[in-house]
């Protein structure tokens, strides 16, 4: 009896052999990507293009990394048929484990982007490593050059990028965020786009021709057809379609000042909210679209009291007059100049008329083209604050 | 002086042989339980000194009574376990010089020495009859004196115990900032009336018992009447009772000779050093045992809870003490489980960490020559190393052993690329989290975390979950003297939370933890919440009438 039990306990503890260490993947043996960057090259090929961060120049300590400016990390790219074989091809340059588990962006090319992006989607939905909320972008030049960027406060431009994206100041799209607009039929993708700016410093004192540093920045959306991009909306734009998003989380309105039309006023927005109304009579389609919004009054050039409630609902009428005019602007550019829905109107409208949208939705953009949209702003200045003109201004 | 309940034998002169002593050579040792003391004091004296042949440290004192030089008197005692100068005060200089002359002019003779030794002469408080040689014997061992008065077959046993004995300090394991300072010490019955000053009931019964067939060690088992379930007490003695065994050194024998589950790493029974918490324990309906020799009294049943309670939990703020005890468990939950959820994560699970502190680690670990499961297991038995040294080597050199372990282990290994910070961090947190409980409330834990390292290391956070739910599942089946370990938890007793992760404020734990309490649920008038006094002024706004009524 005792024996049995003893070659059981034996046999227990072998089993932990037998399973080795399943799936056990060493920290120092991985390699972790900070960005990846897809892109559609002249011979019709993709371009896998990845940052890998340099664990060794990360150190906390202070003894590594301190010499030279050179980025903590290594920008490496293959070439391939498919993204598989790429990153395939890519593991023959890399002598450790591709892991993409902490990649912050997904970049795509302009090039790649108007091919579609389904070639690219796909493999980062399917397989294990790549996360969802990986920050999804659309730059104007290569993608690759987005990865080569350098940045002044992050470690890599990787997670610079993606730092910015989620500072809501543009329009943020997340992987998964981008697959369910490409499901839906009643909204098209828009996506974050992002460019190379030079800043023009220099790269290091004594060098002759010294290179320009390169930094990303934030540039409007890409706006897509299905998976193919079409346009582009710029910064101004991107304001107008947030707002019939729903998205506007942070910003201000600038107005001109009601007594003093020649000096602005600013008001920083609190909190806002978007309604779409379809409206359908079987031939006739429009929306009513109502936008909430709060605020506070955060400057003031002009010396004018505004505490005063007749100014205060005159500050309120100019700011909604200014955020229907920019949600204006973008919806006319979508509506008649490029003919797609990227605001969600078509949802709002599923959400209405489920019958009628089966057989509308085939043929929505179309539709959402020749649809009315009536834009009613609602603004609220909640505090002017207590500096009045005189301790801004010193009397005459 | 009642500790020879075991063995003390009523034998009245008519079952015994008078003759036996006299031929006692042979089998002494059965034959002296029955053993009867002589009338004649030499033959008293010839006997004993047998007895304690080669004993040199039994002191043999023969002398003369004051008055009546023809009474002989002999006093025997060991050397070193009695009060000498009471001994030489009380009953030397008593007898032999200052013994006062009857006022009733009575004579004293050989017949009535023993009378007047008993009534006049001993100025000792404790003092007892025997008839008995074996009796006798285990009183002198005991640290009591026997004297012996020519031509009375009596042996009158003084209480003259006085031995060199650690005063009463502080406690060593259990310290408080708030609260009684005093722990036990190795005496029995200084131990037993430190409770006794806590608790002045006659419903504390302190039931003694002798175990040890060559130690003969003094055992005491305390608990109150009325509140203890009987069925309990009646347990707790029948398991001692089954003990036979030479020697009894600590309560630890005891402990493991009695305790449910015997080869479970965790503790259920109960120990402590510190007099307040053994109060608490028997005033909660638990049985206390005492051991003479060791200032660890043994507390039974034990919870798992007990781990995470300190006597200061008691008399410190509740909500403190909520948060106190929401932090040892946190910190029993780091010393088990930290070691090898860092080398899980670290070698299978690299997406749990944020991004920052995932390049941050992996920068340390660039030079690293080991996998993580090899750096932190030699940390951790470097770490154990270190702390048994610490326990072990003398004062003196204590100090420079620490620095250079600190140094070494520390900044050298680290800056030698040998070890990553990290993992030091990991480990130090590990060892400081199990210092957080008692010393032996987290030593299953100390020992476990090397299992689960192994698991986190073959199966990362799957191997880790599955020893976790093993040790779970072995702790939901302990028993500790037929109370679940695992209670008020598991299995859940709602009221009993009050005093478990967090303690409810006094005035709020009006029963007594159901499991062990449940004899006498009730321990305190309900309704005692503190509030503001209900006064006429607060009804009719008269200020002075609320201030009379007070």
């Amino acid at each position: 009896m005792r024996k049995k039990i003893a070659i059981l306990l034996l046999l227990f503890f072998l089993i932990g052999l037998l399973g080795g260490c399943w799936s056990r993947r060493e920290i120092t043996e991985v390699a972790i990507i900070m960005g990846t960057g897809v892109d559609w090259t002249a011979d019709d090929r993709i371009r896998l293009t990845v940052q890998i961060a340099k664990p060794g120049d990360f150190g906390a300590g202070g003894e590594a990394g301190a010499g030279g400016k050179e980025p903590p990390a290594w920008v490496v790219w293959a070439e391939g048929k498919t993204i598989e074989e790429a990153e395939r091809y890519l593991a023959m340059k890399v002598p450790r484990d591709i892991y993409w588990g902490h990649s912050v962006i997904l970049v795509l090319g302009e090039e790649m982007a108007k091919k579609g992006t389904g070639m690219v989607t796909n493999f980062f939905h399917r397989s294990r490593g790549p996360r969802e909320t990986m920050w999804f972008m659309v730059t104007r030049g290569e993608a690759k050059d987005i990865l080569e960027t350098h940045s002044e406060l992050a470690k890599t431009s990787a997670q610079a990028a993606g730092f910015l994206t989620r500072m809501e100041t543009s329009y943020a799209v997340q992987s998964r965020e981008f697959a369910e607009m490409l499901a839906s039929k009643g909204v098209q993708p828009v996506v974050t786009g992002v460019e190379v700016k030079e800043t023009g410093k220099a790269h290091g004192p004594g060098q002759e021709n010294p290179p320009v540093e390169k930094e990303v920045k934030l540039s409007g959306v890409a706006v897509f057809k299905e998976d193919k991009l079409i346009k582009w909306l710029d910064e101004h734009e991107t304001r107008g379609l947030l707002w019939l998003k729903g998205e506007v989380k942070k910003g201000a309105v600038t107005v001109p000042s009601p007594g003093e039309p020649e000096k602005e006023v600013s008001i920083k927005i609190r909190r806002s909210s978007t309604k779409i109304v379809p409206e359908y009579d079987g031939e006739n389609l429009w929306f009513n679209v109502m936008i909430n919004v709060e605020g506070d009054m955060v400057e003031q050039q002009s010396r004018e009291d505004l505490a005063k409630p007749e100014k205060i609902k005159a500050l309120e009428s100019a700011m909604a007059g200014e955020i229907k005019a920019r949600a204006a602007e973008a919806l006319e550019k979508a509506q008649r100049e490029y003919g797609v829905d990227i605001f969600g109107f078509g949802d709002a409208f599923h959400r209405k008329y489920k019958k009628e949208w089966r057989e509308l939705k085939n043929r929505w953009d179309e539709e959402f083209s020749r649809a009315d949209v009536n834009i009613a702003v609602e603004a609220h200045v909640r505090e002017i604050g207590l500096l009045t003109t005189r301790a801004s201004t010193p009397e005459e | 002086m009642a500790f020879f309940s075991r063995r003390r034998k009523k034998t009245g002169p008519a079952d015994a042989k008078p003759n036996t002593r006299d031929s006692g050579q042979g089998s002494k040792k059965q034959i002296a339980q029955s053993l009867l003391l002589s009338p004649d004091l030499d033959e008293n004296l010839r006997f004993l000194k047998q007895s304690f042949a080669d004993c040199s440290d039994v002191v043999f004192r023969e002398f003369l009574f004051a008055q009546r030089e023809q009474i002989k008197l002999a006093l025997v005692y060991v050397d070193g376990l009695t009060n000498k100068s009471q001994l030489s005060d009380q009953v030397m200089r008593a007898l032999s010089l200052e013994i006062p002359a009857a006022t009733d002019n009575t004579v004293i003779t050989k017949a009535n020495a023993l009378h007047y030794v008993k009534m006049r002469g001993l100025c000792i408080h404790q003092v007892k009859e025997t008839e008995n040689l074996q009796e006798a014997v285990e009183a002198i061992l005991s640290g009591d004196s026997i004297l012996l008065v020519d031509g009375h077959a009596t042996a009158v046993i003084n209480g003259s115990r006085g031995w060199e004995a650690r005063s009463i300090e502080e406690s060593q394991t259990q310290g408080v900032v708030r609260g009684p300072r005093e722990s036990f010490v190795e005496t029995l019955r200084t131990n037993t009336s430190l409770v006794r000053r806590k608790i002045k009931n006659k419903d504390l019964k302190i039931e003694s018992l002798t175990l040890g067939e060559v130690t003969r060690t003094d055992i005491a088992v305390a608990y109150i009447k009325g509140i203890v379930n009987e069925d309990l007490v009646t347990e707790v003695k029948q398991r001692l009772t089954r003990i036979k065994i030479d020697g009894i050194l600590e309560s630890g024998y005891i402990e493991e000779l009695i305790r449910d589950n015997p080869l479970s790493m965790f503790p259920t029974v109960g120990h402590t050093d510190r007099p307040d918490r053994v109060a608490a324990n028997l005033l909660e309906g638990r049985v206390a045992i005492f051991v003479d020799g060791t200032p660890m009294v043994l507390t039974v049943p034990h919870f798992f809870v007990e781990a995470i309670q300190t006597p200061e939990d008691y008399y410190e703020q509740a909500l403190f003490t909520s948060f106190v005890r929401l932090l040892r468990i946190g910190s029993l939950l780091i010393a088990l489980t930290l070691p090898s959820l860092y080398v899980a994560i670290i070698s299978f699970h690299q997406e749990m960490l944020p991004t920052p502190l995932l390049l941050s680690i992996a920068a340390q670990r660039e030079a690293v020559p080991f996998p993580v499961f090899v750096e932190a297991l030699l940390m951790e038995i470097a770490f154990e190393i270190i702390r048994e040294a610490g326990i072990r080597l003398p004062r003196q050199v204590g100090q420079a052993i620490s620095i250079v372990a600190a140094l070494i282990v520390g900044q050298a290994a680290v800056q030698a690329g040998l070890v990553a910070g990290a993992t030091i961090i990991v480990v130090a947190l590990t060892a400081m989290a199990s210092f957080v409980v008692y010393y032996s409330g987290s030593l299953a834990f100390r020992l476990l975390r090397f299992p689960l390292m192994f698991l986190a290391a073959s199966f990362g956070l799957f191997g880790l979950i599955a020893g976790l739910i093993v040790i779970v599942v072995h702790m939901t089946s302990l028993r500790s003297f037929g109370v679940p370990y695992l209670a008020p938890i598991g299995p859940l007793v709602p009221g009993d939370l009050k005093d478990s992760i967090v303690r409810a404020p006094w005035w709020a734990m009006i029963k007594r933890p159901h499991l062990v309490g449940q004899n006498n649920p009730v321990r305190e008038a309900s309704g005692m919440r503190p509030k503001p006094p209900q006064t006429t002024a607060q009804k009719g706004g008269d200020a002075d009438a609320g201030r009379r009524q007070n």
